[in-house]
């Protein structure tokens, strides 16, 4: 039934114009501790910068919990609301309309597989955070100032069953951070070699993997939080590294 | 002699009487017909001995104790039996026994006006439990319950419910009851609950976790009760249509109030009352960061009457009520499940169920003040059909129903501030059927006219059925 609704709402958004009061919600990013989850708003708003598109982003402390899908970000477009980078994707916008069909399905293969392996990356991450969290919590409650006691800390304790949960599914529960870490570096490899010295991933116009390339990276490279490992293997290429300031500089420059 | 002479008669006497128990009264006198002798037993002195209560086995004996106690000032048999009476009916009123049998003897040594009193007495089962049914706001639900009763010997109750209704509503709650100075009537009570609700009419659903500790005591006047509530509320939207206003204020809050209710009940019975009131007035202060930010009053008021000539059986209503919220605190804001609704079949009747009022996109917003008033006369069905049988539970009644919901400025002079509360008013009238079922529910089938509607409104006229405990 979602599917069906996601489906029609896909069709019927790409008839209309791109309003012009598109809102963007998220949640805020100084207290934002769930790190996929900055990475995800971060892909988007790439996306539609990307696109072209205008809009404004919004911060809201309950955007996780209105969201449709339950996930941030989502965008309101006229009576539309859609959450998710591939919803939006979906939307009725693509930066990959003009590409052949088998760049576009290799681009696809490195999405998914940056969805899995940084995705999860990060969700390792959050566990480790949410553990000091829940510790800083007692002695610090500046993390817990957007929710008062005892809310802030079951809130964080649900979210980290919720994210354990996750990984379990993805049997990535059982692996030590060493094997993460080389998980980590295998696609970034993989990334960089496909990059090389390109602008883009395929060539000079940007696409769906750009905006989600520089999602993820952006947020590992620049996070305060304790994701010491990961940034260490991000910086170990350069190319990489480069393309992160490149599309910062190209769209997130005002 | 006077010993032997005394004992025969008041105790054949009261081992007649004995299998009715309560029904003890002062006219006590033995029949002149088949007794030769001529008793008055308000003269009779007496001196209570011994009084034995048998059966307890959990209860501690200091709450039997003062119950009975007066017992011992006992001058005269009249006295006696009056006395033994009341202890008896402040003993079941205790939470702790199932039945109280009273005998009354002769003393075992002979002593001169030396009386016994026994007191029978069967406690509660230690754990008891049910499953019933229960009716509200067009939602039926069944609970199913686990109590201990009497758990530490003093008429502490403690329960565990479970309840799920027809609109996936389910919820858990324990609570737990303490009589203070062992009066039944003065008690503390601490509960703790998980409850899920859906709200279709405004569009979200909410999950409520709290724990809540309230005092109840009785004055002159009414009984009061004053509690503190601190929940956890998770708000949803319930679909994707939900409006975006409502959607907004999805995510979790945490509440923490204040509340005194304010309750006198007069009334004869709970769903079609004859004679009576009910005046139930209640304020709520929300405390945000150790301020009190939002203060909620509603008061409730049922008046009925039954003077018109018996015969006819017609009763009179008379129903007002009214709520207003205020934010105290500038940087707090009312969430919508705080809000005050309006409309339903069996308040003002005539609209959809929260169908007046503020609305975006079919989803009622709710607001922050409202009033409401009614008129009814009931009757009983044309041509009494089952009269003094299942008849009685029909009755017909017309109705006038009016009332407002909006939003106040405090700022503006009164005087506009009333026009507003008029101008805006929403009204209906109609007939219908009424029925009582038991003490669970009140059905109620109506024509209804709506005669003002404003815009926005959901209004429902004609047939509508209407089930629930609470009404206007």
């Amino acid at each position: 039934m979602a599917l069906v609704a996601d489906a029609l709402q896909a069709t019927i958004g790409a008839s209309e114009p791109w309003p012009d009061d598109v809102l963007l919600y998220q949640q805020y990013k100084a207290e934002q501790i769930t790190l996929p989850d900055c990475a995800q708003c971060l892909a988007v708003e790439a996306f539609l910068r990307m696109c072209g598109l205008r809009f404004n982003v919004k911060y809201k402390t309950n955007a996780e919990e209105m969201s449709p899908s339950g996930k941030v970000p989502f965008i309101q477009a006229g009576p539309y609301l859609v959450s998710e980078f591939d919803p939006v994707v979906g939307f009725g916008f693509s930066l990959s309309s003009e590409m052949s069909d088998t760049d576009r399905s290799e681009m696809r293969a490195y999405m998914s597989m940056l969805e899995n392996i940084l995705g999860n990356a990060e969700v390792m991450i959050i566990i480790m955070i949410i553990m000091l969290m829940i510790m800083m919590i007692v002695t610090k409650p500046r993390y817990g100032c957007s929710y008062p006691w005892p809310l802030n800390w079951v809130l964080a304790w649900r979210k980290q069953r919720a994210v354990v949960a996750r990984l379990t599914a993805n049997d990535w529960a059982s692996k030590t951070m060493e094997e993460v870490t080389e998980e980590v570096h295998t696609c970034c490899l993989a990334l960089s070699e496909k990059l090389d010295k390109k602008k883009y991933f395929f060539g000079d116009n940007p696409t769906e993997l750009d905006a989600q390339v520089y999602g993820h990276l952006y947020t590992l490279l620049t996070t305060k939080l304790p994701g010491g490992p990961f940034t260490s293997v991000i910086r170990e290429f350069q190319n990489l590294a480069e393309f992160c300031k490149r599309v910062d500089s190209a769209y997130f420059s005002d | 002699m006077g010993a032997v002479h005394a004992k025969a008669p008041p105790s054949g006497t009261l081992r007649d009487s004995q299998p009715t128990g309560i029904k003890t009264t002062s006219t006590f006198a033995p029949k002149k017909d088949d007794n030769v002798i001529k008793l008055d037993i308000d003269k009779i002195p007496v001196r209570v001995q011994r009084i034995v209560v048998d059966g307890l086995t959990r209860t501690k004996d200091d709450i039997v104790i003062r119950e009975i106690r007066p017992l011992l000032n006992a001058k005269t048999f009249d006295e006696l039996v009056h006395l033994s009476y009341n202890a008896k009916v402040k003993m079941e009123r205790l939470g702790v026994f199932k039945n109280v049998v009273i005998a009354i003897d002769v003393s075992k040594d002979n002593r001169e006006y030396g009386y016994e009193v026994l007191f029978e007495v069967q406690e509660f089962r230690r754990i008891d439990g049910g499953i019933h049914t229960s009716i509200s706001n067009n939602d039926g639900s069944l609970d199913f319950q686990l109590k201990m009763p009497n758990i530490l010997g003093r008429g502490e109750r403690f329960s565990l419910d479970y309840t799920v209704g027809t609109k996936r509503t389910h919820g858990y709650s324990a609570y737990f009851k303490k009589p203070l100075n062992n009066n039944p009537d003065i008690f503390f009570g601490s509960t703790a609950y998980q409850f899920h609700g859906e709200y279709p009419w405004s569009g979200y659903k909410q999950t409520d976790r709290g724990i809540a500790f309230d005092l109840t005591f009785p004055t002159i006047l009414g009984s009061h009760n004053i509690q503190w509530e601190g929940v956890w509320r998770d708000l949803r939207a319930l679909t994707r249509d939900t409006s975006f206003s409502v959607r907004e204020q999805a995510g979790h809050s945490l509440k923490s109030s204040l509340k005194h209710t304010f309750t006198i009940d007069t009334r004869d019975d709970p769903i079609l009352p004859t004679v009576g009131m009910l005046w139930r007035t209640s304020q709520v202060q929300f405390i945000f960061r150790k301020h009190f930010s939002v203060l909620d009053i509603e008061t409730f008021f049922n008046f009925f009457y039954y003077n018109f000539p018996s015969y006819l059986g017609q009763i009179f209503q008379m129903s007002l009520a009214g709520g207003l919220m205020r934010t105290l605190d500038p940087v707090a804001s009312v969430s919508i499940s705080d809000r005050f609704f309006l409309g339903g079949p069996l308040t003002l009747r005539g609209f959809n169920l929260k169908g007046c009022g503020p609305h975006s996109h079919d989803n009622a917003l709710g607001a922050e003040s409202y009033w409401l008033a009614a008129a009814h006369l009931y009757s009983p069905l044309p041509f009494r059909p089952g009269k003094g049988r299942f008849g009685e539970l029909f009755k017909t009644h017309f109705f006038v129903n009016a009332g407002n919901l909006g939003n106040l400025d405090f700022s503006g002079c009164s005087k506009s501030f009333l026009c507003r509360v008029c101008v805006k008013m929403r009204w209906s009238y109609g007939c219908g059927i009424v029925l009582c079922m038991g003490r669970i529910a009140r059905l109620e089938l109506n024509y209804v006219v709506p005669m003002r509607v404003q815009k926005g409104d959901k209004a429902n006229p004609g047939l509508q059925f209407g089930i629930g405990i609470q009404f206007l």
